[in-house]
Order: C-alpha cells, then structure tokens, then sequence
C-alpha cells in the first residue's frame, strides 16, 4: 500500500489534495496543516514527524476506495501514527462535524411546523449520541488493548475479534435523516437545508470510509500483531 | 426500471472486468450494484454471499459443470446467467446461459439483453416495492412511535406478532427507515399521529 500505492512519497502533497479533496481531513487528523507550498508528501511528513509509510498507507487506501482486509501492510508502519489518527478523526465527529450540522440543521427547518422541527432534532440528538458511544467504545477499550499490545503486554483478556465483531455501521442512521428530509420534508426549500443535505451526504461517505480504514486496516493490522505478539 | 440491479461480473482479466463494469455503471434507466470476481475459487463463496440477481461469467471459468448445479449449492435459483464470450466456443458449452455477450456487443446490445433478463426476473417485484404504505402499516407505524412493543401491537390489531414483524420489515423496506425515531419522524410529518402520542 505504501510503495504500490496509487502516491509515492516523491509525489506533491498539493496534488493530493487538489485531485481528491476529502484528503484535506486526512491531513488535520495526522496534524499536518495546509500552506505546505511545492513540497513532497516525504518533506512535509518529515516536517510534521508524521510516519510516511502511515500516511501514505492511509491515504492510497482510501483514494483507491480498498473494501477488503489489507494484508501486506509494511514493516515501517505505525500502528501508534494509526491510532493516533483515528483518535483525532473521532475527535473531529464529536467535537466539530456533529455539533456544527446540528446548529445548521437547526437553523435550516426553522420554517417548519414546531412538532416537526422537535422530533427531527431529537433525532439527530439521538443519532450523536449512538455515534458518541460507538467511538468512546474504541477508544476506552479498543485502543488501549492495542497499546498494551505495543508494549508486549499480552495479559488482556480483550482481543481483537471481540471488536470486529461488534463493530457496527454508524452511518445508517444519518441515511434515514437524509431520506426523511428528501422525501417528507414539509416546509419550503431553502438554501441552507440544501447545504445541510450537502453536508449529510458528507459526512455519510466520511464515516463509512472512516469504518472502512477501522475494519480493513486496522483490525488486519491488530490480527497480525496478536499472532505474533511483536511490535509491527 | 430503477430498481437496484446486483451483477456479478466473473472474468480472470481485470481489463475485461472493469471494462465491463464500467459498462455496466453507465447503462441508462437502470442502476446496478457490481460485484466483482476474479477467481474461480471466489465464485461459489460470493454468490452464496451476494444472491445477485444476474451473473456474467466467462464460460471457461465454469467449464462443463452445471449452472444449474451451481445456482442450487449457491442458493440463487433466480439468478440469471449470461456467458461472457470472447473465443470460439462449444455450442453446448453455451446451451445452458440465458443469454451472451460477446466482447464485440456495443452498450446498445448490452442494454437490450439485460433489460430482457431483468424483465424475465423482476415484473413481479417492481410495482410492489415502490408502493406507499398501506392503511395497516401505517396503524402499525403509529403503534410503534408510540412506544409499543410487537406483542402490544399483535394484541390491539388482532395479528400474531409473525405477521407484525413481517409488517415492520415491509415498512422498513419501502420507506428506508429502520429506527423508532425515524418513524416518528415520518408519522409527525405524515400527521398520522399528534407530537403528545409520541412516545418521546
């Protein structure tokens, strides 16, 4: 993934970005900032101490939208930079993206008959909840069995299948709101409940290729740890 | 027409897969979800897995066993085969596909044939699936925002709660709408129920 990828290292981080922009959230996730100028993806993970072969394991598996187990995931990946990038990624959900749609939201069906408006806010109310316990899920158990696993310390009753397992799609429910408001949404059209339809359709897509880099790279990745019992 | 369409497309070259897929994506007035197989070890497991309604296979790939065998381990009795034909092949070998497509077939051909086959698989389905609800789901919608459980609903409509779940899969189904929440949604706005039923 990191050499065959669809990016090298050689290739410019501007061009990333500028041929597939959902990378622009990748970015923030490994902590790297924009106004990189004409350097190289290498450069600019050298400059940020970001591990080159996660970013770029990350980045091609989500450009070349991979939905299988990635199974030859190279000696210098990090499964740290990885967790590390999932944390900020659920971070950006709970604390930025939800909250931020809600408040559009809110503002988006104001012309709406009150009854209307208050069942669709407690839907989506009950919608961030689920996705805020999805997340606090993995990173209150997940992802300190995995450090612990770093450390060798294989005492843990967890393991990883018990994860895999119930690791549940989040994005079916934002699906329904947004069948819900394209389908019965009874007050009058407006500019803003059409940026708020924008956004859902978004973020569905960001939360499934998010659930796709947990089920596909880094539960594999988990696996292959746990049968070995050595750092990778 | 605009029913989701599932296609297998099996074929060991990725270059005829793809090309074909990206056939297949463009073909206007009907919507596909593809699966991809390259292998014939893959074959059994993902049409056992996915049930596609159509399966476009390189006939080499099957070689003289029987479809018809095939689709019973697979458990896709409905499921229609096309042979994806890019040699000179035995007549018998081909007997036994619904239909072919030759390497050389424009979209208009591809269009025409699959269109046949969906006709032959799916008249039944169509008219049945884009339908509203009916009076009786909606007085099970109702019953379930206002927070009653299957056995309650059974008791009041006098149904057994077999028939009320059916009920609620079919409901799910046609509105894509799964939770009690969203139900909810969908009453209010549908004003079949008043915000101080509503089981908040």
């Amino acid at each position: 993934m990191y050499k065959s990828g669809k990016y090298r290292e050689t290739d410019k981080m501007s061009d990333l970005i500028c041929d597939n922009y959902p990378m622009v959230l990748v970015l923030n996730r490994f902590g790297i900032d924009l106004g990189f100028g004409e350097q190289s993806i290498k450069d600019v993970c050298l400059l940020y101490d970001v591990n080159l072969c996660t970013f770029l394991t990350v980045v091609n598996f989500l450009v070349e939208k991979v939905s299988n187990p990635v199974m030859n995931i190279e000696q210098d990946f990090s499964l740290e930079a990885l967790i590390s990038y999932l944390h900020n990624a659920h971070a950006y959900f709970i604390d930025f993206r939800l909250p931020h749609l809600r408040e559009k939201l809110v503002g988006a069906i104001e012309g709406c008959p009150e009854d209307v408006r208050i069942v669709i806010i407690k839907f989506f109310d009950e919608y961030s909840s689920e996705v805020y316990k999805h997340m606090s899920y993995e990173e209150t158990t997940v992802f300190p069995y995995v450090r612990e696993l770093l450390k060798g310390d294989r005492n843990s009753k967890y393991s990883i299948s018990i994860f895999s397992k119930r690791h549940d799609q989040i994005e079916m429910k934002i699906v329904e709101l947004k069948n819900l408001l394209i389908k019965y949404y009874p007050g009058p059209g407006n500019h803003l409940l059409n940026s708020v339809l924008f956004d859902l359709f978004a973020t569905e897509e960001d939360l499934v290729s998010h659930s796709h880099v947990e089920d596909f790279l880094f539960i594999p990745a988990i696996r292959e740890l746990e049968k070995r019992g050595v750092k990778i | 027409m605009n029913r989701l369409l599932t296609i297998a497309v099996a074929d060991t070259s990725v270059i005829i897969r793809n090309g074909l897929v990206s056939l297949l994506r463009h073909l206007n007035g009907i919507r596909v979800q593809i699966i991809d197989i390259a292998t014939a070890d893959s074959l059994h497991e993902i049409l056992t897995l996915h049930k596609p309604d159509i399966l476009i296979v390189n006939p080499l790939l099957i070689g003289y066993f029987s479809l018809q065998q095939m689709k019973e381990t697979c458990k896709c009795l409905n499921m229609k085969c096309i042979a994806l034909v890019s040699t000179i092949m035995d007549q018998l070998l081909l007997r036994q596909y619904d239909e072919q497509i030759s390497l050389y077939d424009t979209s208009e051909d591809l269009y025409k044939k699959i269109e046949r086959l969906q006709a032959l698989s799916i008249e039944v389905t169509v008219s049945e699936e884009q339908q509203s609800l009916s009076a009786r789901e909606k007085e099970i919608v109702i019953c379930v925002v206002k927070g009653m459980t299957n056995r309650e609903i059974a008791d009041k409509l006098f149904l057994s709660t077999h028939t009320v779940i059916t009920h609620r899969r079919n409901i799910a189904r046609k509105l894509q709408i799964r939770s009690a929440s969203g139900l909810t949604v969908y009453a209010i706005v549908n004003k079949l129920v008043e915000l101080n039923d509503v089981n908040l």
